[in-house]
Parts: structure tokens; C-alpha cells; sequence
């Protein structure tokens, strides 16, 4: 039975990653993408371009300063087909984001999804972020919560 | 209670797997875009060739010298297309899956000794050491197969066109035609001629420089040359796909020739979204590189080297020079 149990966990994260994987620009691998971490900021720049689009958004720190995040969403034609285009995210917008952070601690990541309203996600992740539905449904249960990182939230919900 | 919770466990992992099913069924074996519809099934060629030559030789003799199609009667495969799955993988690796090893014999000594760490490299750091399209390397032939972003193939009857925006990618086939090499070189999408059989296109595609697949594969040399037969195929429930079915030759990497199919369908929410490609290039907008040790990285805003893909040209003193002139942004990094 174990090995009946084994056997279909493989074939499950085997097809997802067969399904999931695509050729992209790049590799991900400066992204660290197990960890998951929520930001809120004013948008300085949406820039749906190809090869890749980045989000620019102005952070406020604790002590009340400003630091600019830079954080790489898919390729417009991938973003076109999730109903996202050069004008989902304008300048001065506020936004909540989640994102999976540059490995070596520089201001900023790989997008994973976007809050553009109490209901609505956006999702202009690429590979360096994989985010999918079940990932904001989890996400949105979390907030609820007050969690700013997956870590947390895992931790205290023991998920 | 350590019943109770294997138990859950095992529920678990059913519904899991019950979930995945549909995905199964549907997926297309192979990676770099998984489709739908039946599964891809190679057909080899009838015999082996010893040279791409003889195999394109062969098959247009077998044609009667080709279809004479109109622009009425050539095949119409219109609209926005994107990349339906594959048997890629499975040229090279068992199992044709990421998780696999190397499959000893595909490769020549030396290219499968390159391969197996390039693979190694993929599996365990999550990228190769050069990795080509990150300093805006085209992505060529034989790579323009795989490549996501949106395709549009256009026929006429002495030319076909095969466009894949991914950096306006685009392979010229001369319908009809003997190969030429006036510029005395190879080139990332060589040279392509082809006929039609009826509704099959075939075609044959030599000097091709040295590249890649993808990272997850070999790297292919100067001798690389392939023979591919395009035919649009239906499916029940309205399914339509291109299939390509194709032989690669290369001297150099490859022991004999190998068959692979890949597959592109109906970009069908590109298309109810209005997309409409653009020519774009990596060289203003990308800030991806390989750093010194052949990782790849980011330059971030601020940062020396940082190439601002909707900033100024070099005449910012004159009016109308920003490359965002719709929101008229500047990307500040005085904050930092």
C-alpha cells in the first residue's frame, strides 16, 4: 500500500513539474523560492516588457523612509493570457504583493501574485515565484491572519 | 489516533492523486509547454539515412517532387499559436522527464560527457553555467521549437514563414528551392528549403551554428541539420494541432540521427485578449547577465550597469525621448 502511496505522490509532483516546466529566458535560481514574503507600496513603474516585466514599487520602512523593490513578473504574452496588460498596475497605485526574494538579500524578487483589491489577485508570476490558484486561496487566509511571510504562517498554523 | 491520522494521510493522497488525474490525462508527455489532445506519437522515417541530405532527397522523390499549391489551396494555419508539448526530453534522458538520467549511446563520447554535467548543473543548482539567452543570445535553431511566447506561421506558395515573437524569431522556408549559403557562414536559423506533399509541409534546415536545445539539453554543434514534416491534425472536441515531426542530424553530438515530435496549438486566450506580438529585443530591456562565475543575475535600478527599458534615449535634452510616453515616469532610485 506504502508503495502504491509512493508511487502516486510521484507520479503526481512528476506531471505537475512535466505540465509546469517551460523554457523560459532564464533560470530562476537567484530567487529563493521557498521563501514567501508580502509587501505593500506605491507603484513607481509597471514595466510590461519583454523578455520579462518588472514591477518597481516604493516600500516604506519602519522608520518612515522609502526603498525602491524591483520584482520580475512573466513575459507580456504569458500576462496577456491572465488578463494582465500594461495598465494593471499604474503609477501611485497601492499595492499588496507577495514575492520570492533574490537570494542574496538585495531589494528584490520574483512576483508571485498581486492584491489589487479585496477580492481581486492578479498573478504575473513567472517560474522564479511559482504561484498558482491554490496558492492565493492559501495566501488570502493568511492575510486574514495578519502573516507576512509563508514561513510565519506556516509555522503558527503548523501547515 | 496514529491510525486516524495515516488515515488522512491517506485520503490525502488520493484526492491528491484523483486531482491530478485530469492533468495527466490531458498533459502532453514531454516538457516546454504541455498541450492537450491526443498523445504525440514520433513517426520515424521510413529507413535511415545516413545524411540529412538523403532524407530530404527521399522524401521529396517519394512526393513526386511536391504539391504545386495556389494561394488558394496552400495551406491556411492563420492566427496565434503557442507550443502544445512534445517528446523532447525523451531523445535524451529517461524516462523523458527532469528527474531522469542521461541516456548513455544518444550522444557522441564527447558531447554526452558535456551534457551529463550539464544536466547534473540543471538538477542540482537549478541552471546551467552559460546559459545563452541570458546575455540575449538568440534563442536558434533548434531551440525556436521550444520556445514559449506566441507563434504565427504563414504560408504562400513559395514561402512559408514561421514567426516566433520570442525576439522576432523568425524561420524563412523557400518552397521548391536548393539551399544557399552566400554569406559563406552558418547562422542561428541556417538555411531552410521545403516542399509541400499535399498538406504536409517538409523541410530541411542546414548551417546552423552551434547552440543549444535548452538548458535542460545538449548542446548541439555546427553540423546540426534537421528534416521536419509540419501537418495541422484534428482532434474530437475541436482540437486542432500542428505536429512536427523530426530527425536531427548532427555528426558531431549525435551517434545516429534521432526523432522527436513537437507540437503547437491555438493560442487561444492570447487571442480572445487581443494580443498582438511586438518586435522587441533583450539587449535595452533585459538586465539579466552572467556574472563571473557563469550564474546568472540581475542588475537592479541603481545599480551600475542597470539598463532602464522605458528610460530616455541618449538625447534626453530633447523633448520627446523617454520610451514611456503614455505614464512619463522616471525610475527613481534616490531612495536607495
Amino acid at each position: 500500500m506504502k508503495t502504491l502511496y509512493t508511487g502516486l505522490l510521484t507520479a503526481l509532483t512528476t506531471s505537475l513539474l512535466l505540465v509546469s516546466a517551460a523554457d523560459a529566458h532564464h533560470s530562476f535560481s537567484m530567487f529563493n523560492r521557498e521563501t514567501q514574503i508580502v509587501v505593500t507600496g506605491k507603484v513607481q513603474r509597471w514595466d510590461f516588457n519583454n523578455p520579462h516585466s518588472w514591477l518597481h514599487m516604493n516600500v516604506t520602512n519602519a522608520d518612515g523612509t522609502e526603498t525602491l523593490w524591483s520584482f520580475e513578473g512573466a513575459a507580456p504574452p504569458q500576462l496577456v493570457g491572465r488578463g494582465i496588460t500594461g495598465a494593471s498596475f499604474e503609477p501611485g497605485d497601492e499595492l499588496t504583493l507577495m514575492f520570492c526574494p533574490l537570494a542574496d538579500g538585495r531589494n528584490g524578487g520574483a512576483l508571485g501574485w498581486v492584491k489589487v483589491s479585496a477580492e481581486k489577485f492578479l498573478v504575473p508570476s513567472d517560474g522564479g515565484c511559482r504561484t498558482d490558484d491554490a496558492t492565493v486561496t492559501r495566501w488570502k487566509g493568511w492575510l486574514e491572519q495578519g502573516f507576512k511571510t509563508n514561513k510565519e504562517a506556516e509555522g503558527k498554523s503548523g501547515a | 489516533m496514529r491510525t486516524t491520522h495515516a488515515s488522512y494521510v491517506r485520503k490525502g493522497i488520493c484526492i491528491l492523486a484523483l486531482a491530478a488525474f485530469p492533468l495527466l490525462a490531458n498533459a502532453q508527455q514531454g516538457a516546454f509547454g504541455g498541450g492537450s489532445g491526443a498523445p504525440l506519437v514520433v513517426t520515424p522515417p521510413p529507413r535511415q539515412f545516413e545524411t540529412s541530405d538523403a532524407h530530404y532527397a527521399f522524401l521529396l522523390e517519394q512526393a513526386k517532387g511536391g504539391t504545386q499549391h495556389t494561394i488558394e489551396s496552400v495551406p491556411h494555419w492563420d492566427g496565434l499559436w503557442e507550443t502544445a508539448g512534445n517528446t523532447h526530453m525523451n531523445l535524451f534522458v529517461e524516462g523523458g522527464n527532469f528527474t531522469g538520467s542521461v541516456l548513455p549511446g544518444v550522444l557522441t563520447p564527447a558531447y554526452e560527457t558535456a551534457y551529463k554535467e550539464r544536466f547534473r548543473q540543471q538538477k542540482e543548482e537549478g541552471q546551467v553555467r552559460y546559459d545563452r539567452l541570458t546575455h540575449c543570445e538568440p534563442a536558434g535553431m533548434p531551440r525556436w521549437l521550444l520556445e514559449p511566447y506566441s507563434h504565427e506561421f504563414i504560408n504562400t506558395p513559395q514561402q512559408s514563414y514561421l514567426i516566433n515573437d520570442f525576439a522576432n524569431a523568425i524561420r524563412r522556408v523557400y518552397i521548391g528551392q536548393q539551399h544557399q549559403n552566400l554569406y559563406g557562414t552558418h547562422s542561428w536559423m541556417g538555411d531552410t528549403i521545403g516542399f509541400w506533399d499535399g498538406n504536409k509541409l517538409v523541410m530541411h534546415t542546414k548551417y546552423l551554428l552551434p547552440a543549444d536545445f535548452t538548458r535542460w539539453s545538449p548542446m548541439t554543434s555546427n553540423q546540426f541539420e534537421a528534416v521536419e514534416t509540419w501537418e495541422l491534425k484534428q482532434y474530437p472536441n475541436n482540437v486542432e494541432r500542428l505536429e512536427v515531426q523530426a530527425t536531427f542530424y548532427d555528426s558531431f553530438a549525435f551517434v545516429k540521427p534521432v526523432n522527436a515530435v513537437y507540437a503547437f496549438r491555438h493560442a487561444v486566450a492570447l487571442t480572445e485578449a487581443g494580443h498582438r506580438p511586438q518586435h522587441w529585443e533583450c539587449e535595452q530591456s533585459s538586465n539579466s547577465y552572467l556574472d563571473e562565475n557563469g550564474m546568472t543575475n540581475f542588475r537592479l535600478p541603481g545599480e551600475e550597469g542597470y539598463k532602464d527599458p522605458r528610460g530616455a534615449t541618449l538625447f534626453p535634452e530633447l523633448p520627446g525621448q523617454t520610451r514611456d510616453p503614455i505614464y512619463n515616469t522616471t525610475l527613481s532610485t534616490e531612495a536607495e
